[in-house]
């Protein structure tokens, strides 16, 4: 019995798995790493991927064409994202009110224009994103099976884990961005606007989040919309862009974690109730936030007696 | 107290700007998704009065939104979001379900007591995770709540669907129902209003008082506004804020009782749907102050059941409730930046204008 459910749990269905929970919310991570690195809060996350979603198969029922779909959605991203800045960035708005606003508007905007368009709370069957087979990975035995076969936006994510972390570490754009967070006079004083940045990253964050969405209705559900699809992905996202520090690279390996623990469920799903299952991934993201600050607590150890303060 | 006058003239006419401006792009999202925006508003308004069941639907739905707007604010207050309420409501409604199932033979005047407590008592026990989690762990409060939402609708699902699963088999997702003599006694025959109310009236003065009436409400603004000023002046900001957040996790978990025993007579997930999030979304318009969580629960009750009025009669989704609720807060935002930048443009230009000044006297 055990062994069945082991050798169940470490095959390549079960990383496979991993990947694909793992895609949506590492896209919106790495939204997220650029938000968090202007020093924006954005726990709206959440309904710009909804939004992603919505639109994403909108588009791919209007036009016909899933590249249209895509199309669309980058369109959103950036009204979305110069959305956000307007509120955080122009009118300073508070960060958590505008997030939580913005995530229950996209709950209600995609409804609504959901039951109001295709009459019923969601759709599917919509023309999706192509799965890529790749000839040469046949031959490589265990990762073959695990890398191969994907929907197209799984390997796009790779792609922009890099794009965005050369930004980050490697342009002077990326710098900028990441001065506009941590000293935002400094960057002033070097003759650079610290709100352009935030808009940069907001708009960004936007775009990316965006993707999400569209990949999880237009690639991983092949061309549906259900209502809240985002599930809470948006915060999960969130709590990996903590978790990595705000780093590109690490934010995909936190998602990989959570997909880990999300493919897990699902296997387990054979033997426990998938209630239960469906938890699995939401409790272990929780354990990821405590474990963070506990280790970032015992780094400033000494730093003298703890006060009561609000933590970022 | 005059300049706490002036500053609710301006928070009142900035409502009122807002809700007209939100109501303004529901029209222009209604025309663009092809209904009539007068009609569906017109359906609206009668569908909020058109009867007595409305109206008594109207009124629970005013104190859920009530409750857990008090909830949110008695959190705020002390500078602990508790975005969680959504699970403790739900676990707070199966527990005293499955409560009033097994004590079913019991008197109501033990059995209902009971539930309530257990109800209260799971409530606060799960808002206490958080709480802990961001006192003594700082661990950022916003993401563990919503985190545990998504476990708890989990749970009460399993728990509903497996070990406390109604007897008969055509009921899926829902546990055996509670005894009629159990039942809060409906005030409006037809409509979800029943003696709930009273109670939640008692419990709302109650929390208003302690908030705005007594030395315990002030340490809490303290503790919110200037956490290291509070500590240093002898206030146990560590035990307040986990306090208020378990007090506000045990409402919670009693407005799931007061569906359950009020409205729906067992567990199944409509005894929620997101409402915590739209009492949520009331604390925030109302700027998080009490009293106006109060007023604004009926008005958005009102419209909340007008909308589903809308639905049936006009065919117009629901969902245009949220919209117009979200941007209200979204135009509430907008005002008061705007009026920031015009305010520091104006000094921006007056500096200016100053320094011009001077640069010229200092010529002549």
């Amino acid at each position: 019995m055990l062994e069945d459910i082991l050798s169940g749990i470490f095959s390549a269905g079960t990383f496979n798995q991993m990947l694909r929970s793992a895609t949506p919310v590492a896209l919106a991570a790495l939204g997220g790493a650029m938000t968090e690195h202007a020093g924006i809060m954005n726990i709206g996350m959440d309904g710009m991927i909804l939004m992603g979603a919505f639109f994403g198969v909108l588009g791919s029922w209007y036009f016909g064409s899933a590249a249209a779909g895509v199309a669309l959605v980058l369109v959103m991203g950036v009204i979305v994202g110069l959305f956000f800045a307007l509120f955080t960035v122009k009118f300073r708005s508070d960060e958590f009110i505008i997030g939580t606003a913005l995530n229950t508007f996209a709950l209600g905007l995609t409804s609504f224009l959901s039951r109001s368009i295709f009459g019923t709370a969601g759709t599917k069957g919509n023309p999706a994103l192509p799965t890529v087979h790749l000839p040469f990975l046949d031959a490589i035995p265990f990762l073959g099976r695990v890398l191969n076969d994907n929907s197209l936006f799984i390997y796009v994510t790779w792609a922009l884990v890099l794009v965005m972390w050369l930004f980050v570490y490697r342009t002077p754009y990326g710098l900028w961005l990441r001065a506009s967070g941590e000293k935002p006079e400094t960057l002033r004083t070097a003759g650079i606007a610290p709100e352009r940045m935030k808009w940069l990253a907001s708009i960004l964050c936007g775009l990316l989040c965006g993707l999400a969405g569209a990949h999880l209705s237009l690639g991983q559900l092949q061309g549906t919309f259900a209502e809240d699809m985002a599930n809470s992905r948006g915060y999960i996202a969130f709590a990996c862009v903590i978790f990595s520090k705000a780093d590109p690279a690490m934010a995909y390996v936190a998602a990989l974690m959570f997909g880990f623990f999300d493919a897990i469920g699902l296997r387990l799903q054979d033997y426990i109730s998938s209630d239960l299952t469906n938890t699995i991934p939401y409790v272990i993201t929780i354990v990821m936030m405590v474990y963070v600050v506990v280790r970032s607590q015992r780094k400033k150890r000494h730093a003298g007696k703890r006060l009561p303060q609000r933590q970022t | 107290m005059d300049k706490l006058k002036k500053l609710n003239w301006g928070y009142l006419g900035s409502l009122a700007v807002s809700v007209l401006l939100a109501f303004a792009i529901g029209a222009a999202i209604l025309a663009v998704a092809g209904f009539d925006p007068l009609r569906a508003y017109a359906a609206m308004a009668e569908g909020a009065f058109s009867s007595a069941r409305h109206i008594g639907d109207l009124l629970e739905y005013a104190m859920v939104l009530c409750l857990t707007g008090l909830a949110c604010v008695l959190g705020s207050r002390v500078g602990i979001f508790n975005v969680g309420g959504e699970g403790q409501l739900l676990l707070g409604a199966v527990v005293s379900c499955q409560v009033g199932v097994w004590l079913g033979s019991f008197s109501p005047w033990i059995a209902l007591p009971a539930a309530a407590l257990a109800a209260m008592a799971v409530g606060g026990l799960y808002a206490l995770i958080p709480g802990f989690l961001k006192v003594k762990v700082k661990v950022n409060e916003v993401i563990t709540t919503i985190m545990l939402n998504t476990i708890a609708a989990s749970l009460c699902q399993y728990l509903a669907k497996g070990p406390w699963k109604n007897p008969n088999k055509n009921m899926v997702a829902a546990t055996a129902q509670l005894d009629p003599r159990l039942w809060f006694k409906s005030l409006i025959p037809g409509s979800n209003l029943s003696t709930a109310i009273l109670a939640a009236a008692v419990i709302t003065v109650l929390t208003w008082y302690v908030m705005e009436k007594t030395s315990k409400g002030y340490e809490m603004r303290l503790t919110g506004q200037n956490p290291r000023f509070a500590f240093f002046s002898g206030i146990k900001t560590d035990r307040l804020v986990i306090g208020c957040m378990v007090i506000s996790g045990a409402m919670c978990g009693l407005v799931g009782m007061f569906r359950v025993y009020g409205v729906e007579h067992l567990y199944r997930s409509s005894v929620s749907n997101q409402y915590y999030f739209e009492g949520l979304t009331v604390a925030m318009i109302a700027g998080y102050q009490p009293v106006t969580v109060i007023f604004l629960s009926f008005f958005f009750a009102i419209l909340k059941t007008g909308a589903q009025g809308m639905e049936l009669t006009a065919g117009v989704p629901n969902q245009i409730y949220l919209i117009i609720q979200t941007v209200i807060i979204f135009c509430m935002a907008a005002e008061s930046g705007v009026f920031s930048s015009l305010r520091a443009g104006a000094q921006r230009r007056k500096a200016q204008e100053d320094i011009r000044r001077k640069e010229g006297r200092d010529h002549a």
